[in-house]
């Protein structure tokens, strides 16, 4: 079982349509595929058209009152499930402290109860760096980090890198950042974009770009490869896909 | 857990035709149920397994869907009702692992396919149709497949219509959902639960046994059934094996098919020397010759087999800077493989191997006649007793062959033990149904480690002189450049020095077989020796 984040510090950066269009690209090309949905705006959830509501809230989850394979619902598509939000999680670095001596090791100990179900786990990350991030970092092998072409983005970028290095035990994590909601007209994109892979050849070569299409996600409420599968944007989430696979 | 997959079947209505009763089927769910209908879709689908139910036996389903946009593989889990655990598009036909592109299906099939070929078992025509109970949310909660197939069949029956089948596939975490489409369809249609998944059932209606084939010695033989029936059965199941792989080593459709045939054919040279005075010995004497140029004609494309598959793991074994220049014997390998194939399929085509079987299978299944002229003195012998005599026998051989090796014996000393103890474990299985299970099995497993310890010794001597002699062959056709031969010349250097280890384990692996527990074991099993009880020897 692999696990991936897919994790920005920057919110509105394309985490969540790029968590749900991956996760159904893993499980289109036959591979049991798990997504958590970890953000309490339950966004993920809503584009699988599942309620973001977990009985008994995070502190049920993490205290074990109820087990994780109970709260897994699965989706229009097969192979793929999804473990769904819940408002609690707005509080999860205060369920997290209470929960248990070892925060950070908390989401590592529930996925074990489900090992062996799903090839690929996905985490649709929020926006922070908080506990949860570090209980996520803890538990992936890798690390999506999404980068729209801008210098803060590349700033944010250098701030997780530094705060990983200062960790212990994240040696193994692969972080594996590619450009999303790229806008091609835009000299400013580009340019970062060259200026950013001559310095950090670990960006993936796949880019997204911004595409009115990918916005339409909220309304068809499914993967956009699943209702435009020959769209740009498509193809391009088939490019990250690919090499992300390919790289694990 | 994901709820596993219920299949029911509805019987044919005598006033529609299939296609009628599909439509009415789905024109009656979308009546009552809020549901998306896909449209129906035909297919062909196949079911695939190696040649000895590789997959089945690992409780696994592999099918190729072929429909108008879609060519993949599914994998799936017989212990959970055929449940889909991977699927994966391809584009040619299924054949070897190697030939898959990588993908989650060849990641499973892998493991347990191993160098066997796909082929296919059954093959189904019809038409699916699928609908997706929603609920408020449009979101799917419950999944019914409608399936009309038709089995292909080569049998005198010809194809075989199954009776229209309902999958209902529940989704993961709406269960309530899934209760209240089962019982609504329950109460109005008239279905019934299906017995089996629709690859069991497809099987069956193909006329197909899964499982039916295994090369493994299995046979049930009554004590004191007469020694030359036994022997026949025996002898019969050997053959039929052998028969079975003919086909697929012809047209050398894998390597495990050639593998099994000179197992078969190893096995039945050890039964006709080794279960002596049961059957004529003008029989034995002209069968041996005869299952002895079998052996010697399968050799070298077995030999080039076990080359080729050992490959990637000989060149993984040389430091990197020498793998590369190991290729041409790659290359001179498979140059060779072709004609050596032509040569085995024409010896197996020929009319003295096709003379050899028949006659043999004639012998075989001939009537026994009592007391009839030229038979053997034990031929009505219970075989118990035959089997006690021999195996008893066999093992004070490899214990007096055994105990003689010193450090200073030479390598055909070891040879002959090899040979004995291969002798021993052939008549052991043979025989095994005779004896309480447990302890046979244990004792052919100890004799198996004293023939991998001394198959290890000899095998790589051979090895050894066989790459030293094709070293000579490519420099004499100039196909080996000098870095070839050195890569050659450290693989033989690693050959040896693993034979000299092998020889050095020697005296150890036989020590842990020649004790006084395994001596009372064998007095037990096979009786003691009058004249010499084999615990008193240890």
């Amino acid at each position: 079982m692999k696990v991936l984040g897919v994790y920005s510090i920057k919110g509105g950066v394309g985490k969540t349509s790029s968590t749900v269009n991956l996760a159904y690209l893993a499980a289109a090309s036959g591979y049991r595929t798990l997504v958590w949905d970890l953000d309490p705006q339950g966004a993920a959830s809503y584009l699988f058209r599942v309620r973001p509501k977990v009985k008994g809230g995070g502190m049920a989850l993490l205290r074990g009152k109820r087990a994780l394979d109970e709260l897994i619902k699965g989706t229009d598509f097969e192979l793929l499930d999804l473990l769904p939000s819940d408002f609690s999680y707005r509080n999860m670095d205060i369920l997290l402290e209470a929960a248990n001596k070892a925060p950070q090791r908390q989401l590592q100990r529930l996925l074990k109860s489900v090992i062996g179900d799903y090839d690929y786990v996905l985490f649709d990350c929020p926006p922070s760096i908080s506990l949860m991030s570090e209980s996520i970092f803890r538990t992936a092998d890798a690390l999506l980090v999404p980068l729209i072409p801008s210098s803060l983005s590349a700033r944010t970028l250098e701030q997780l890198l530094a705060f990983l290095n200062k960790q212990d035990g994240f040696g193994a994590l692969r972080v594996l950042p590619f450009f999303s909601m790229v806008d091609t007209k835009r000299a400013l994109h580009t340019d970062t974009i060259d200026r950013l892979r001559a310095d950090r050849p670990e960006i993936l070569a796949a880019r997204i770009p911004l595409a009115a299409e990918v916005e339409r996600m909220g309304l068809r409420r499914m993967p956009l490869p699943a209702y435009a599968p020959s769209h740009a944007a498509s193809g391009a989430y088939r490019a990250l896909w690919d090499e992300v696979a390919g790289s694990l | 857990m994901t709820p596993s997959a219920k299949d029911y079947e509805l019987p044919p209505t005598g006033d529609l035709d299939p296609e009628q009763q599909m439509d009415s089927v789905v024109a009656a769910i979308r009546n009552h149920l809020h549901c998306a209908a896909e449209p129906a879709t035909a297919t062909r689908r196949r079911f695939f397994d190696s040649f000895d139910w590789s997959l089945y036996l690992a409780g696994a389903a592999l099918e190729e869907v072929t429909a108008s946009e879609r060519h993949e593989l599914l994998w799936q889990d017989l212990a959970d009702n055929a449940a889909v655990l991977a699927r994966q598009a391809v584009d040619g036909e299924p054949g070897l692992v190697t030939g898959l592109p990588p993908g989650a299906v060849r990641e499973r099939l892998a493991p347990v396919l191993g160098v066997r070929r796909l082929l296919p078992v059954v093959t189904l025509v019809g038409k699916h149709r699928v609908l997706r109970v929603l609920n408020e949310d449009e979101k799917t909660v419950v999944r019914i497949l409608l399936e009309r197939v038709r089995v292909l069949a080569d049998g005198p029956l010809g194809d075989v219509v199954l009776p229209l089948r309902l999958r209902l596939l529940g989704v993961r975490g709406y269960l309530r959902e899934l209760g209240r489409t089962e019982r609504w369809l329950s109460k109005r249609l008239a279905m019934a639960p299906a017995h089996a998944p629709l690859f069991l059932s497809a099987l069956a209606a193909a006329g197909r046994r899964p499982g039916s084939y295994s090369s493994k010695l299995n046979y049930r033989l009554d004590p004191g059934k007469r020694a030359e029936a036994a022997t026949r059965t025996i002898l019969l199941g050997l053959l039929d094996t052998l028969e079975a792989n003919i086909d697929g080593t012809r047209r050398n459709l894998d390597p495990e098919f050639l593998h099994d045939l000179r197992v078969a054919t190893r096995r039945t040279r050890s039964a006709l020397g080794q279960i002596k005075g049961v059957l004529p010995q003008a029989i034995v004497d002209d069968f041996k010759t005869g299952f002895a140029w079998l052996q010697q004609v399968t050799g070298p494309v077995r030999d080039l087999d076990v080359y080729l598959l050992d490959f990637p793991r000989l060149k993984t074994s040389l430091p990197a800077s020498l793998r590369d220049d190991l290729e041409p014997l790659k290359d001179w390998l498979l140059a060779h493989y072709e004609a050596e194939q032509r040569t085995l399929a024409g010896a197996l085509g020929s009319e003295r191997f096709a003379a050899l079987l028949r006659d043999w299978r004639a012998f075989l299944e001939a009537p026994l006649r009592d007391g009839a002229h030229g038979a053997a003195q034990d031929a009505a012998t219970p075989i118990k007793a035959v089997a006690d005599k021999r195996i008893r026998r066999m093992f004070k051989r490899v214990r007096q062959e055994g105990r003689a090796i010193t450090d200073a014996s030479p390598p055909e000393d070891l040879h002959e033990l090899r040979k004995s103890c291969k002798k021993l474990r052939y008549l052991m299985e043979f025989f095994q149904s005779l004896y309480p299970a447990d302890d046979i099995k244990g004792m052919i497993k100890q004799i198996k480690v004293l023939l991998d310890n001394l198959g290890g010794f000899q095998d790589l001597a051979v090895q050894a002189e066989h790459l030293r002699e094709t070293a000579a062959a490519m420099q004499g056709e100039g196909t080996a450049t000098l870095d070839t031969l050195l890569s050659m010349g450290a693989l033989i250097g690693q050959m040896l020095e693993q034979q000299e280890q092998a020889r050095r384990d020697f005296a150890r692996i036989f020590a842990g077989f020649d004790t006084d527990e395994n001596a009372t074991l064998f007095d037990r099993l096979f009786g003691a020796d009058k004249r010499q009880p084999a615990a008193a020897c240890a």
